[in-house]
């Protein structure tokens, strides 16, 4: 009985010690969020703008590096970064774009010695500010095959040369960006596309400081060796648990990307599960939600009101094999399209603000339809339609009755997806008497099968790499396109991508690409998009998020009141 | 002695040997690669990330350049900048006039393809103590509540106290940790608010889960201390020291529990080797920046180097585990000999 006791208090001093230890959480003094990065836990994969992938990469980059142009969080329109304007001329080898930069913009890194974000000094003591040649160095890395940088293939058929580059055929020489002096950059593109610009301001062209790469070597991301630019500057990486980035004094603020009002944000990596515990425990400013918990929060009182839903740039959607039997009968794919309730799976299975989704094209990225431009564009739930073109699917393929159709349906393991497909396949069960197998099977293993053989019927979803329809509808379903898995081919349906890609008239554009959709949703359903993503969040009173509709959050524009 | 660890020394080699063999070609035979994305990459910009990786190799000279990476010792020149595919666990800076920062360097267990900025090697620096530190307070509390709860239900043997300490096991076995760290957490963490549910570095951080992971291994621990110490108190020989008159204190103390623990410190040794490579669970629940994440999140996205570094580490500290209860085995059963 003595162990016992003994044990026992031991246990009690843990207890008492972490008593008097639990108070490490205060802060002193300034304006701090700390946030749950959106993101499974594990370690962010990498901050450096050239070679980010996930939105995780990304979150953070934006707040540290600012390219030539950016993305407006509240309109998603094209805004400009380190530029502060641009113009387009014809050449001999298409249009030259000229960026005219700020001279206002150093580099700058947290000296933890000091404590302070500081200006990083020449060899001669000058600040060294983000300059054309860094603008030019930020493309070069980008589209250098030796980078190997997983979003190069966005920018190549903008830039000369970048084809001939990335494919190691040419030298760094042939692509047609230059510095024509310290604060004007030239770009040579084969011909004048409204996005161009917003193109050259993703992550994987941003500038990034060629003096502390060569330096740093595969570290020069740490804290120790990295020169940002953006509002924010790194303060402190801890792999695996956290990033603070801290506020940047020498940002200068310009529309769209003001100096930051916060002092310091904290980017904690956790699974949503772990997220929302942490904030309920009061440690976390604002926590993404996991889909398991969004009813339970709408329904709390204490935690409803600060629950806050926005729009993400994102399509879900059922792929169909459109170049193998039975899927590549048109009528099978309307008939299962038609047969689909989404309105239903909003409203019970994912009920998070998520959007029925009409056609592919996520409205609100620039010449997509809208609901309000096209409301009846698109697929809607018509089980009568449904069932008229099973019955033709069916004769088309020799098959007396549903119940001689085998088909199946193949997803990436998640509960999430597992809920949103049963809920599919008991639909396809009532409106058509379908019997329609799942398989789910292990992520990695699933996206591999997707280029390979891609299922019969397929879970996949969207988002955009720069906020155009022409990233949804040209850069993925394009019958020439390297993303075009399920096979869909249509040459009308090419003809108007291809034709709205390079119009300049916003409302011509948008009706080019709303008769895209009606074809590649409607006549020929190539795929049958279900929702429009929403993110959930919850945000504690007293701290201001702003709006964002890009999927990215903007911290330099949130505040704290208290 | 000496030639029974220099034995055991060779068994370890050889294990580590076919255990990267059969993981490298089951690694291998996986379907996806370690680019394969829900957002595929093109082929082009695979091709590249493959020949950067040497992933474009044939396996088996994959396989020699991975061993030949870890095993043989190299000399370096000059300053080398931080490179994921050029990092060594054992750097030693040689004499100047070998040249120009010359260092002997050995063990490089290659780049993750998960981040961009760190090596296999970076992960094991800075998990591995992590999950030592919260390895051993597990199973500092695993034994503290194990044994003693074994060795009073044996000793009361079919009394409430037996009935009682076998309850608190068989309930500590049944619960896995996904159900008893989210109420730890829910409890100490939103409740009370009195410990930190998630997060690392601080004293209070350790409490919970250390005791979530040392309090389902107790259970185990006390039902085969029972089970041991109670076969052990039926032999000849606890008969023979009571017939000599020994109090019962010292009977149980120096002949029934010494030889009881035998089972127990068999099964002390894999275990604890499990539990100072990280538990993947305790880890995610708790957001512990461990290497037991690792050990799963490596084989889910096709991360090769790190797949075989957390393996092979694993493989080498469960043989020296068992290597160090062989030699405790003697201690406690001066029957047992090495030859």
């Amino acid at each position: 009985m003595k162990v016992r006791r003994v044990s026992a208090l031991a246990l009690l001093l843990v207890l008492a010690f972490a008593l008097v230890g639990g108070t490490a959480l205060a802060q002193d003094g300034g304006k701090r969020v700390v946030t749950g990065l959106n993101m499974v836990g594990g370690d962010v994969p990498t901050i450096d703008p050239t070679v980010s992938e996930t939105s995780s990469s990304i979150d953070v980059v934006n707040q540290i590096f600012v390219g030539l142009t950016a993305q407006s969080e509240t309109t998603g329109d094209t805004i400009p970064g380190i530029a502060t304007d641009w113009s387009v001329e014809p050449s001999d080898e298409g249009v030259v774009y000229t960026f005219n930069l700020r001279n206002d913009i150093p580099w700058v890194r947290y000296n933890a010695d000091s404590g302070a974000v500081e200006q990083i000094l020449d060899d001669a003591g000058n600040p060294r500010m983000v300059t054309a040649h860094d603008v030019v160095y930020g493309f070069q890395r980008g589209l250098d095959p030796a980078t190997a940088a997983p979003y190069s293939y966005v920018p190549i058929p903008y830039i000369n040369g970048a084809a001939e580059f990335n494919a190691g055929e040419a030298d760094a020489s042939a692509l047609a960006v230059t510095a024509v002096d310290d604060w004007t950059v030239q770009i040579g593109a084969p011909e004048e596309v409204g996005f161009t610009a917003a193109i050259y301001g993703l992550w994987v062209l941003r500038p990034v400081p060629q003096w502390a790469i060569e330096e740093g070597g595969d570290s020069w991301v740490e804290p120790e060796f990295i020169a940002t630019n953006g509002p924010f500057a790194l303060k402190e990486w801890a792999h695996d648990e956290y990033i603070i980035v801290i506020k940047n004094p020498f940002w200068p603020g310009i529309d769209g990307i003001p100096q930051a009002t916060l002092d310091e944000v904290e980017f904690r990596f956790l699974d949503p599960a772990q997220q929302i515990i942490e904030y309920e425990a009061g440690n976390l400013d604002a926590s993404t939600i996991p889909v398991e918990e969004i009813v339970r929060v709408q329904n709390d009182t204490a935690l409803a009101d600060q629950y806050v839903t926005g729009t993400q740039p994102c399509t879900y959607y059922l792929g169909f094999d459109n170049t193998e039997a039975p899927t590549d009968n048109v009528h099978l794919r309307r008939a299962l399209s038609f047969a689909i309730d989404r309105q239903s799976i909003v409203d019970n299975v994912t009920r998070g603000g998520q959007i029925a989704a009409q056609w592919f094209s996520r409205p609100g990225l620039t010449a997509a339809p809208t609901l309000e431009t096209n409301p009846d564009l698109g697929v809607v739930f018509n089980p009568e339609l449904a069932q008229e073109e099973l019955a033709l699917a069916l004769a088309d393929l020799g098959l007396a009755s549903a119940a001689d159709l085998q088909l199946t349906a193949t997803y990436n393991d998640s509960s999430g997806h597992a809920a949103i497909l049963q809920a599919i396949q008991q639909m396809w069960s009532d409106t058509l008497g379908l019997q329609v197998e799942l398989t789910a099977a292990d992520p990695t293993t699933y996206f591999a099968s997707l280029s390979e053989e891609y299922p019969q019927i397929a879970r996949a979803g969207w988002c955009q790499d720069y906020s155009d329809a022409n990233n949804f509808l040209y850069d993925v379903f394009h019958s020439a396109s390297s993303q075009n898995d399920p096979g869909f081919s249509n040459a009308e349906y090419d003809a108007l991508v291809t034709q709205a890609r390079t119009e300049s008239d916003p409302d011509i554009r948008r009706d080019l690409y709303a008769q895209a959709e009606e074809i590649f949703v409607v006549q020929e359903a190539g795929i049958a998009p279900i929702y429009w993503y929403s993110t959930n969040y919850l945000v504690r009173p007293g701290v201001e998020r702003s709006e964002s509709i890009t999927g990215n959050e903007a911290y330099y524009n949130w505040d704290v009141s208290e | 002695m000496a030639q029974f660890v220099f034995r055991r020394l060779l068994g370890l080699f050889a294990v580590l040997f076919i255990v990267s063999i059969i993981t490298f070609m089951l690694m291998h035979a996986i379907p996806g690669g370690p680019f394969s994305r829900e957002k595929p990459l093109p082929e082009a910009t695979v091709a590249i990330l493959n020949e950067k990786y040497n992933l474009d190799a044939p396996v088996l000279e994959q396989y020699l350049d991975y061993v030949g990476d870890i095993v043989v010792p190299r000399v370096t020149y000059g300053r080398i900048p931080p490179s994921v595919s050029e990092d060594f666990l054992i750097n030693i800076p040689l004499p100047a006039f070998m040249g120009d920062q010359a260092a002997l360097r050995w063990i490089n267990f290659g780049p993750t393809y998960g981040s961009r900025n760190r090596s296999v090697n970076d992960i094991f620096r800075d998990s591995l103590p992590i999950s030592f530190q919260l390895g051993s307070a597990a199973m500092a509390i695993a034994m503290a509540i194990g044994i003693p709860l074994g060795t009073i239900s044996a000793l009361r043997r079919n009394t409430i106290y037996d009935y009682a300490g076998m309850g608190v096991a068989v309930f500590g076995v049944s619960l896995p940790v996904i159900i008893t760290a989210p109420i730890l957490q829910y409890l100490f963490g939103v409740q009370m608010k009195i410990l930190p549910p998630t997060g690392w570095g601080e004293i209070e951080h350790f409490v919970l889960p250390s005791f979530a992971l040392g309090f389902v291994n107790s259970a185990l621990i006390a039902r085969l201390t029972r089970a041991s110490l109670l076969q052990v108190l039926n032999e000849d020989y606890i008969r023979t020291a009571r017939a000599k008159g020994l109090s019962e204190r010292m009977v149980v103390i120096r002949h029934a529990i010494k030889n009881g623990m035998i089972p127990v410190v068999t099964i002390l040794g894999p275990l604890f080797a499990v539990l100072v490579t990280g538990s993947f669970v305790v880890e995610t629940f708790f957001g512990i920046p461990g290497l037991g994440r690792y050990f799963v999140t490596s084989i889910r996205g096709r991360d090769y180097p790190v797949i075989m570094g957390t393996i092979l580490l694993f493989a080498g500290v469960v043989s020296l585990a068992n290597t160090l209860v062989d030699i405790v085995y003697a201690w406690l059963d001066p029957r047992i000999r090495f030859d």
